[in-house]
């Protein structure tokens, strides 16, 4: 099937689509070429190409919100109830480390310590003088740019007076789940500090409402901390968000590639890390996952630059808003959405859709967070972006299994980082997590979905299964598989779990069905000295070719 | 275009991918390739003429400009009594004067209808940390069309007529809040009245058509003297697009004729409105109740020019603005708002209320009332334009307001139009 349409950058999807012919990890076998090479399956992306005349950019929050809500960028799948193949991924259906993505937990388990600290190297600001050397007393949330003692700088960015600790908190939080999951964030720290440890550095400026850039004073200084919640015994609490190193180029965006980055291969809205993301913001309750809180950074490694693509800013995680508790549309329709508002506007009203009956507690802490109404199949972000649109039921799954690896416990741990004040908070967003995790499980982790971990291990195709209820029987037929035709032969008979004897075969398939979910291809790769699955390729038949 | 740009493309593609696939069999050097091909080509990030434009517009700060001013200038638009035209002139603000306490601002407003408003106010709006404010305030209108129809609830609708107002108000006001929620002030202050014929073309002059015993203080004005003070209860949840809580206020007046001291009055104004939402506060019922007494000495007439008002976008939207006056009024607005998505609620509500000459009428009977709906445009929890269509026996109005139906609070300096 070809039925796909394009957005209306045609010069960066057409790159991206001829680019796909060559690079597309993992795709089925396209004309003459060998569907595994002798480096799959990759498990970490080629050293990237030193960027030179990187661009930096701005993103218009009200352009992206228009665009996206009213003209979908990106190419996507033409009809509803179909979808594009993932990109970005290897042959065993796992995304390689890059300049996006970073496996970790899910795939290598971190100790609570880590999953505790987070990125960096645990460095909240230093004991002594913050200096102010910038500030915004306008915006979502008014905050200042410090430098501590030890010459770091840190944005500086307050919670509500009316839910004291609720953003500082879900900032902390889901900065470390998001690093933990494998993406790259900056380090968020919750500190308390006494208004005498600030000194406004010289030269330090302000941009007022007005646009006008003019030096801060002592009043700026007061008024932002007026607005700022103290805790009883007079310290202000905030969140402390170290300066991600390099050189800033603006956000990235959910579609297309960056014409100036060799690395940038594969269009963001077929990048499974990417559209993998909604299921994650669902999970933690990211509906601000927007465009214009992700941010390229220029940064060096070995003397060689290239971009590195961070998710920032946190604050609006969990049941926060920055500045107010989540509103409960939040993460269940769209700030504009043409459906819902026209069921609301000629039903007057009278018709109210399950989320508007949910019940939060009354935990200023928490916010607005929940998950009795939670379906990990509906949630959407505040407006839609092309890698969303585009997650397939590959991608959830992906996301599934990585949410899966967080154990209550561990769950816990992170949650505790928030540095709530009282347990009822912290209780509560753990316990929300847990239930959102499991609820996720439940939606995408059924069936053959739940078969995971394939290895051979002593000539035998092993696997875990990751549901609490295990399919009850999984049928298994062996083939012979020719790597440089694609083609397939059959081996009648051989339906256990043990390798079949295929004299002269380089690869063998296992096709493996259950009563539910969608068939899985395992491919072996069959060489004297070992033998190992390379391929994992699961058929959901939702998902159709791509042109 | 689209298909050029395809099809070479997918020819570079091809030209690369052949050789590559025959040479290698690595998926690192075939990832490799593309890098290298693409940076063989860079090409700078690009925005189209749109995104560009409000990249600059919001770079440019223009709304902030607009609303904050340039060197504590900026344009005043609205705020004149609603009939003499849109106002539009020149504001000049400066916050945070001697040390921080003290902020200033002076404004001059014209419309194309020939009203005209200046105004200049100094207010220390947080003393000892917000404890106690003080707010003095000098304010000149001159509207050349006012309506007026007559005395009563059985004012007719034919019989509009139009009169100028000239007045000036100078008022101080000191204020405590004691604990949260409450604000106690008291205030004084001098009110200078004229009135004359009004300039509508359209309609009669009120003095050609109402005779002094039917408009008191239509042939001569009284300049007054008033004292008071306000009480206000205040636990919404957001004063400027609340869903949750409660305002409640009385402010009491006593005004003394300077000038011929014949129409000496006291007057009360009481107001409680009452939100109450459902459904997670996507449903609203927004309620409000408020009458305005007053209290003659014997048998002094209230000028015309100082009695209550009824009618228009903050009351009776079914009719038209100060459709109704007397020595007394009660009004009653009960709304029901929904939100349609987050930008926009929408609204339906019944409005109903009668001015009345002796405080014994007091009563809900002989209401005039209306019903409409409208819709409420919000931005940040914050209502920022109200578009209210209203249906009465006398026809219906359509109001385009940039504030929400109740006020915020009493009107500590008011002039003799209230809040206009």
């Amino acid at each position: 099937m070809r039925n796909t349409i394009f957005s209306n950058r045609p010069f960066t999807v057409a790159v991206a689509a001829g680019v796909l012919t060559l690079g597309t990890l993992g795709a089925a076998g396209i004309g003459a070429r060998k569907k595994f090479y002798s480096d799959d399956p990759l498990w970490t992306m080629p050293r990237p190409r030193s960027v030179v005349n990187a661009t930096s950019r701005t993103l218009s929050e009200y352009y992206d919100f228009f665009e996206n809500t009213l003209f979908p960028p990106g190419q996507r799948a033409k009809h509803t109830g179909v979808s594009l193949p993932s990109q970005a991924i290897n042959t065993v259906d796992e995304v390689p480390d890059s300049a996006w993505y970073t496996n970790r937990h899910g795939s290598r388990p971190m100790s609570l310590e880590d999953l505790k600290q987070g990125p960096g190297d645990t460095t909240p600001p230093a004991a002594g003088v913050w200096t102010v050397i910038a500030a915004k007393n306008e915006g979502v949330t008014p905050g200042f740019r410090i430098r501590d003692a030890a010459g770091r700088q840190y944005l500086v960015k307050f919670d509500p007076l009316s839910n004291p600790e609720m953003a500082s908190a879900a900032d902390t939080i889901a900065s470390k789940f998001f690093h933990a999951l494998g993406y790259n964030v900056p380090e968020n720290y919750v500190v308390y500090f006494d208004r005498s440890r600030i000194s406004i550095g010289g030269g330090s400026m302000l941009k007022d409402g007005s646009g006008k850039q003019r030096a801060i004073t002592e009043r700026d200084i007061e008024e932002m901390l007026a607005e700022a919640p103290r805790s009883a015994d007079g310290e202000y609490r905030v969140l402390a968000s170290r300066l991600i190193p390099g050189k800033p180029l603006g956000p990235f965006e959910y579609f297309g590639t960056r014409p100036d980055d060799p690395n940038d291969l594969v269009a963001h809205e077929h990048r499974r890390d990417l559209r993998a993301l909604r299921t994650f913001a669902a999970w933690l309750g990211h509906d601000d996952s927007k465009a214009l809180n992700t941010l390229d950074m220029l940064v060096k490694e070995d003397d060689a630059p290239y971009i590195k693509h961070y998710l920032i800013d946190f604050g609006a995680s969990l049941g926060s808003a920055s500045f107010m508790a989540n509103s409960p549309r939040d993460g269940n329709v769209y700030l504009f959405d043409w459906k819902s508002s026209a069921v609301q506007f000629f039903s007057l009203g009278l018709y109210a859709p399950k989320w508007q009956r949910a019940e939060y507690p009354k935990l200023p802490a928490a916010g607005r967070f929940e998950y009795e109404v939670f379906d990990p199949t509906r949630w959407v972000p505040d407006y839609p972006n092309a890698a969303f649109r585009n997650e397939n039921p590959a991608d959830r799954l992906w996301a599934a299994r990585k949410i899966m690896a967080f154990t209550d416990e561990e769950i816990r741990a992170i949650v505790s980082t928030g540095q709530y004040s009282g347990p009822a908070a912290e209780e509560w967003v753990a316990h929300c997590l847990i239930e959102r995790r499991n609820k996720i499980a439940r939606a995408y982790v059924t069936g053959t979905s739940a078969l995971d971990g394939f290895e051979i291990r002593k000539d035998r195709l092993e696997y875990r299964n990751l549901a609490a209820n295990a399919p009850a029987a999984i049928q298994i037929q062996w083939s012979v598989f020719d790597n440089n035709s694609g083609q397939q032969r059959q081996l009648p008979g051989e339906r256990s779990f043990q390798l079949p004897a295929a004299d002269g075969a380089s690869y063998l398939m296992a096709d493996l069905k259950g009563e539910t979910g969608p068939g899985v291809s395992v491919y072996v790769r069959l060489k004297e000295d070992r033998k190992a699955v390379v391929g994992v390729e699961r058929h959901f038949g939702s998902i159709q070719e791509m042109n | 275009m689209l298909k050029k740009l395809l099809a070479l493309t997918f020819i570079a593609a091809a030209s690369i991918g052949g050789p590559l696939i025959a040479q290698e069999d690595s998926r690192q050097a075939e990832i490799a390739a593309g890098q290298d091909q693409k940076a063989a080509d860079p090409k700078p990030v690009q925005q189209n003429k749109v995104e560009r434009a409000l990249i600059r517009f919001k770079e440019g700060t223009f709304l902030g400009r607009f609303s904050n001013g340039l060197g504590g200038f900026r344009l005043k638009a609205g705020g004149l009594a609603p009939g003499t035209g849109f106002g539009i002139g020149p504001e000049y603000r400066r916050n945070g004067l001697l040390g921080g306490e003290l902020d200033f601002h002076a404004s001059a407003q014209a419309s194309f209808r020939g009203a005209q408003k200046f105004d200049l106010g100094l207010t220390a709006p947080k003393i000892s940390g917000g404890r106690f404010f003080a707010d003095f305030y000098a304010v000149h209108h001159d509207y050349p069309i006012l309506s007026y129809y007559g005395p009563g609830a059985d004012s007719q609708k034919t019989g509009r007529t139009d009169f100028r107002l000239e007045d000036t108000a100078v008022d101080a006001t000191f204020g405590v809040r004691p604990i949260n929620h409450l604000t106690l002030a008291a205030s004084a202050g001098y009110l200078f009245n004229n009135v004359g014929p009004g300039t509508d073309s359209r309609y009669a002059s009120a003095d050609q058509t109402y005779s002094p015993a039917q408009a008191p203080g239509i042939d001569v004005q009284s300049n007054y003297l008033r004292v008071g003070g306000f009480a206000q209860y205040d636990w919404r949840d957001n004063a400027s697009g609340p869903r949750r809580g409660g305002n409640y206020f009385a402010q009491f007046s006593d005004y003394r004729d300077r000038t011929f001291g014949l129409s000496n009055f006291r007057r009360l104004d009481v107001e409680a409105q009452q939100y109450v939402s459902v459904l997670n506060q996507r449903r609203v019922f927004a309620l409000r109740a408020k009458s305005t007494l007053t209290f003659r000495d014997g048998a002094q007439p209230i000028p015309f020019y100082m009695q209550p008002t009824l009618g228009g976008s903050e009351d009776l939207r079914g009719y038209r603005p100060f459709r109704f006056r007397d020595d007394n009024l009660l009004a009653m607005n009960a709304e029901y708002r929904w939100e349609v998505f987050s930008g926009l609620d929408m609204a339906v509500f019944g409005d109903a209320g009668k001015v009345f000459a002796n405080k014994s009428e007091f009563s809900l009977r002989h209401l005039e009332s209306d019903a409409g709906f409208g819709f409420r445009f919000n931005a940040r929890n914050q209502t920022f334009l109200r578009l209210d269509v209203g249906f009465s026996h006398e026809g219906f109005q359509v109001w385009v307001k940039f504030n929400n139906i109740f006020k915020k609070g009493p009107v500590h300096t008011s002039s003799t139009m209230g809040d206009f």
